[in-house]
């Protein structure tokens, strides 16, 4: 048995492992067969992701009108967009809207899931009325509430006014239009992230609830102790996401608003498209973007640092 | 990828992925056949009026062979224009709203065509003033009108007669704008008079009522135009407004619109008064489907010491990317499409008979003299049998505008000073406390920062 069985590791090593020259080969030739078929997608992607990039990064530092040969200026453009009173008002805006994102978009689809996760029948009847607004088209959706927000006819005032309340200046008032749009906003987003945390919270031991419970603690102990720690890393990835996007807000305020009133909904993205589009402007319009990719990528690096620390801990 | 898909899509609009785009309207046509693309193609449902563009496009090429005509539905949209310019694929002729041609012309978007309008017979024959809007400081001319128009004052005769008010004897003064629109919003607890806000439009309106009380947005100071808005004339027209949306409560809930926005609801009958031109009839009959068209009235803009109204056109201009060679297409195409039905009364009057076959379209909406008065009134004369418009209910505005002054947008940046005065008249509007004087003072000094950058 000793001798029959004794040379086959041999073979089988001979076998699997060619000599280095034409291991390099055969590796090489895997690479380069990997390449073929990554190159439509690399090659789309660098034309349609990188360049357009790279030429903005380029316009950032150019004055031009897109037809006459571009003018090199220097940090011009930075300097003229730092300068401007209006940026600050558009920061002050884009900040609030996420902190009001945060506040009230936030916590909605955790407590969304955490009451569906309780649903023993019809879960799926649920789940999809749940995230029907996703589906819906962003622009359709702001026109509907647009009328829902209308101060004479719209819905809610109309239905505030059948138990004697308002009407509400809902989009017309200063002091009331951000949070309108972060309300449409959350109703909007609310659906994708919901079914996100459902999933996560099925993946939840449910020896870890039952542990908790016999132990003693109740349905807040058990979701403060058990769910929240396990959801954690999704909790922590759906808010950098949400940073993420809800800085980059666009469509709410350009289409409910398109900045007003008095300048209580520009966003930073709004004022990017009024340089670029409204004033022609191209290379402020670029340095902004510019400004915030930086910002944005910096609040990147931070999550990573910080789920990297997670992890360990 | 957040921060990457910010900068890409700004970059990639930005850019328009120049090099990628086939450069269509850059070929130079030399001894081939040009292919000349229109905008101002009327849609698909508006049958009449494809009829028309498509023989007006026929007869085009059968007197100018070499030339094919291809219309396209699409307008100027500021959110393709720019990566269109840049990859070169906008079409040789495009139309414009009114508010944009002063800031094409100083971006150097569009190019001039004096050199070939001028080879048509009638030319100098323009009125000076419609071509003013399509026009830089040097006199050079970059496009060609259609309907040129005056703002006015449009209402619902409808409502009048609801709030005991003669629609036969709208208002001529602001005062008067005031009462009725108290008294409208008393009896029928509608909008007794709207001004649009946003998308710098509520700019734009401020314009309008800062010249019927005689005023000026710039002023010329030592070669160099500066911010005229903060006097008198603009705080006064504000004061007006604060006035009728706070004391009187008559310019209802609404106040961030546009102007479809407030055409929309005019043909809804849900206002009583706006500031607007005859081509507004179009769009509530045509567009916002205005049920009972006899409820249409427009009068001349009231006054208030200014005696003057804000002037313009549909607006149509060849693009800087476009060819020499088809540049001077396009100025013929312009001259054959738009200048000579509004000069020639045979011409104007084979298209408003092709037009009156469709119940749904709007012939014989008033325009200013595209030449001269003599000119129109054969026009007007050649066109009589095919109206299909209540004109009598533009007699208002038919007599009252040629007492007044035409004046054009302010001369530089008029997009970016509507951009600083929108939030001021939002203010106005949502604000109870606002503070007029104060508005006006730092929009004065926003202004006159963006205007010297501009004169450089």
């Amino acid at each position: 048995m000793t001798t029959l069985l004794a040379p086959a590791p041999q073979r089988d090593t001979v076998a699997v492992q060619p000599a280095p020259a034409s291991r390099r080969r055969a590796s090489l030739r895997r690479e380069l067969i990997g390449l073929v078929f990554l190159a439509p997608a690399l090659l789309v992607f660098g034309l349609f992701s990188w360049w357009p990039i790279l030429r903005g990064l380029l316009i950032s530092f150019q004055r031009t009108n897109l037809v006459d040969p571009a003018v090199w200026v220097g940090l011009e453009n930075f300097r003229a967009v730092l300068t401007d009173p209006l940026v600050g008002t558009a920061v002050g805006n884009t900040l609030l809207f996420v902190a009001l994102g945060v506040v009230i978009g936030f916590p909605a689809p955790i407590l969304l899931a955490a009451l569906m996760s309780t649903i023993r029948r019809g879960g799926a009847v649920y789940r999809v009325l749940v995230y029907l607004p996703v589906v819906v088209p962003p622009v359709v959706a702001i026109l509907l509430w647009k009328w829902f927000y209308d101060p004479g006819s719209g819905l809610f005032n109309q239905a505030l006014g059948l138990i004697g309340l308002g009407p509400y200046p809902w989009l017309q008032s200063p002091q009331s239009a951000m949070l309108s749009l972060v309300l449409e906003a959350t109703w909007a987003g609310m659906g994708g992230a919901a079914l996100i945390y459902l999933a996560a919270m099925t993946g939840i031991p449910a020896e870890l609830y039952e542990a908790a419970e016999s132990d003693g603690a109740g349905i807040w102990r058990r979701i403060w102790h058990v769910m929240l720690p396990q959801l954690r890393p999704v909790i922590g990835l759906l808010l950098l996401l949400q940073l993420i996007g809800t800085i980059q807000v666009f469509t709410e305020p350009y289409i409910f608003t398109q900045g007003g009133p008095d300048n209580a909904t520009l966003t930073i993205l709004l004022l990017i498209f009024r340089y670029g589009f409204q004033d022609g402007e191209y290379g402020q319009a670029a340095a902004l973007s510019v400004v915030l990719a930086i910002v944005l990528a910096a609040l990147s690096a931070v999550y990573l640092r910080l789920t990297r620390s997670w992890s360990k801990t | 990828m957040g921060y990457l898909a910010v900068a890409g899509v700004a970059a990639l609009a930005l850019t328009g992925c120049s090099g990628l785009a086939p450069s269509k309207s850059d070929d130079s046509g030399t001894g081939s056949a040009i292919v000349l693309r229109v905008q101002g193609m009327p849609a698909a449902t508006d049958k009449a009026a494809l009829e028309q563009f498509n023989r007006l496009a026929d007869d085009f090429e059968a007197k100018n062979p070499g030339i094919t005509i291809e219309g396209t539905e699409n307008r100027w949209d500021p959110l393709t224009f720019s990566a269109k310019l840049a990859g070169k694929t906008v079409e040789d002729v495009i139309q414009v709203p009114l508010t944009e041609p002063q800031g094409l012309i100083a971006r150097k978007h569009v190019q001039p065509i004096t050199g070939s309008l001028k080879a048509w017979n009638h030319y100098t024959e323009f009125n000076p003033q419609v071509l003013q809007p399509l026009s830089d400081s040097a006199g050079e001319v970059y496009g060609v009108p259609l309907a040129p128009f005056a703002q006015g004052l449009v209402y619902n005769r409808a409502l009048f007669t609801k709030a005991g008010l003669d629609p036969d004897k709208p208002p001529t003064n602001w005062d008067e704008v005031r009462a009725f629109a108290k008294q409208i919003s008393a009896k029928t607890g509608k909008a007794g008079f709207v001004h649009e806000a946003k998308g710098n439009t509520g700019g734009w309106q401020l314009t309008m009522l800062t010249y019927t009380h005689g005023g000026s947005m710039e002023t010329e100071q030592d070669g160099k135009f500066v911010a005229g808005f903060n006097s008198a004339p603009t705080k006064t027209a504000l004061e007006l407004l604060k006035a009728m949306r706070w004391t009187d409560n008559s310019m209802g809930q609404n106040q961030l619109m546009d102007q479809d926005d407030v055409v929309k609801q005019f043909a809804a009958g849900q206002i009583g008064m706006f500031m607007g031109t005859p081509g507004t009839y179009r769009l509530a009959k045509m567009k916002f489907g205005l049920k009972n068209t006899a409820d249409y009235g427009i009068t001349a803009l009231p006054q208030a010491g200014g005696n003057a109204t804000l002037g313009g056109a549909e607006v149509f201009m060849v693009p800087a990317s476009v060819s020499k060679e088809k540049a001077e297409a396009a100025a013929k195409w312009l001259l054959f499409a738009n200048a000579e039905p509004q000069y020639d009364p045979a011409i104007a009057a084979e298209r408003a008979q092709a037009l009156a076959k469709d119940p749904e379209a709007a012939v014989g909406v008033p325009t200013l003299p595209m030449f001269s008065v003599e000119q129109q009134a054969k026009i007007d004369a050649a066109i009589k049998p095919h109206v299909n418009v209540e004109l009598e209910h533009f007699q208002p505005w038919l007599d009252g505008t040629p007492k007044l002054e035409l004046r054009p947008e302010p001369p530089v940046a008029a997009q970016k000073l509507y951009t600083i005065l929108d939030p001021v008249v939002q203010s106005v509007l949502t604000k109870r406390e606002a503070d007029i004087s104060a508005l006006l003072a730092k929009a004065e000094a926003d202004a006159n920062k963006m205007l010297a950058a501009e004169q450089k």
